[in-house]
């Protein structure tokens, strides 16, 4: 395959993943602005099924031991709650702010990824969070 | 800010979750966690006094918010480094920014303009990790 191919072979995905989730963003909001938090994650959740059952269904790529699905429903638990908190900003505020705002929540896992994982901070990630926090303080003003 | 703080817990426990299982499983166990918060949501639910499109954005919301994610994994299937496309799947805030601008009509000011941008670059510098057994 011509290199060129490979690379579009994965961009396309990508790129829907782009879309997709700003498009949850923009939904988000749209949704927030009549639903309360609690309501927009009961059917956010419902909205989430049809991908979970044709995952199920399909049956390929599917292994995890006990403490990988332990982490994934806590994942769940902790996300939803999250998305919670996600619809209660949005209701608040501009989706233009909250969406970039709240897509720093890397700079948490980054530092608790080097303090509880013991991961190496890396260049990019430590300008990242010098960004973040002049964004932040932009933003607060 | 309580968005930030869970979310960014969620980060580490997919760490340490990928470790543990397939993509694939671990979005499923994450439903299932999405579905064991539903009684406590249940209890003081609104849900029948929705208007039919309300019912509506908030379940498509659902859905986009799940495909974005299995899109994200089949690119990784596909062959792509994570070093290279979970940096770039992080400017999705910028398709909200730009529908909440032309079909909200929403406007910023100079200096929140300014802020926007540097939380999306940060966004993405922040989900830069090299590949050697980078993790999604």
């Amino acid at each position: 395959m011509k290199p060129n191919a490979r690379v579009f072979h994965w961009l396309v995905p990508a790129m829907m993943t782009i879309v997709w989730w700003g498009l949850f963003g923009f939904l988000a909001k749209l949704g927030s602005d009549e639903v309360n938090a609690y309501d927009m994650q009961i059917l956010f959740t419902l909205g989430t099924l049809p991908i979970a059952a044709y995952i199920l269904l399909r049956r390929s790529g599917m292994r995890s031991d006990r403490r990988g699905r332990i982490t994934g429903a806590i994942i769940g638990l902790v996300a939803g709650a999250g998305g919670i908190a996600y619809f209660a900003a949005m209701a608040r505020g501009k989706a233009s702010i909250i969406g970039p705002v709240t897509s720093l929540f890397p700079v948490l896992t980054v530092v608790l990824a080097t303090t509880v994982l013991k991961e190496r901070l890396n260049a990019v990630q430590a300008a990242g969070i010098v960004l973040a926090v002049v964004s932040a303080a932009l933003l607060a003003s | 800010m309580i968005t930030i703080v869970l979310w960014g817990v969620v980060g580490l426990l997919q760490k340490i979750g990928s470790n543990h299982s397939t993509s694939n499983s671990l979005m499923l166990w994450t439903t299932a966690g999405y579905i064991m918060l539903l009684p406590f949501l249940l209890w003081n639910s609104h849900l029948l006094t929705l208007s039919t499109r309300s019912v509506a954005v908030g379940v498509v919301c659902g859905f986009t918010n799940a495909l974005g994610a299995w899109s994200l994994y089949t690119a990784l299937e596909r062959g792509a480094r994570a070093s290279i496309v979970v940096p770039l799947t992080a400017l999705n805030p910028l398709v909200t920014l730009v529908l909440a601008l032309i079909v909200l009509g929403e406007r910023l000011t100079t200096l929140q303009t300014a802020g926007v941008v540097l939380a999306l670059v940060a966004g993405v510098m922040l989900s830069y990790e090299p590949d050697s057994g980078a993790a999604v």
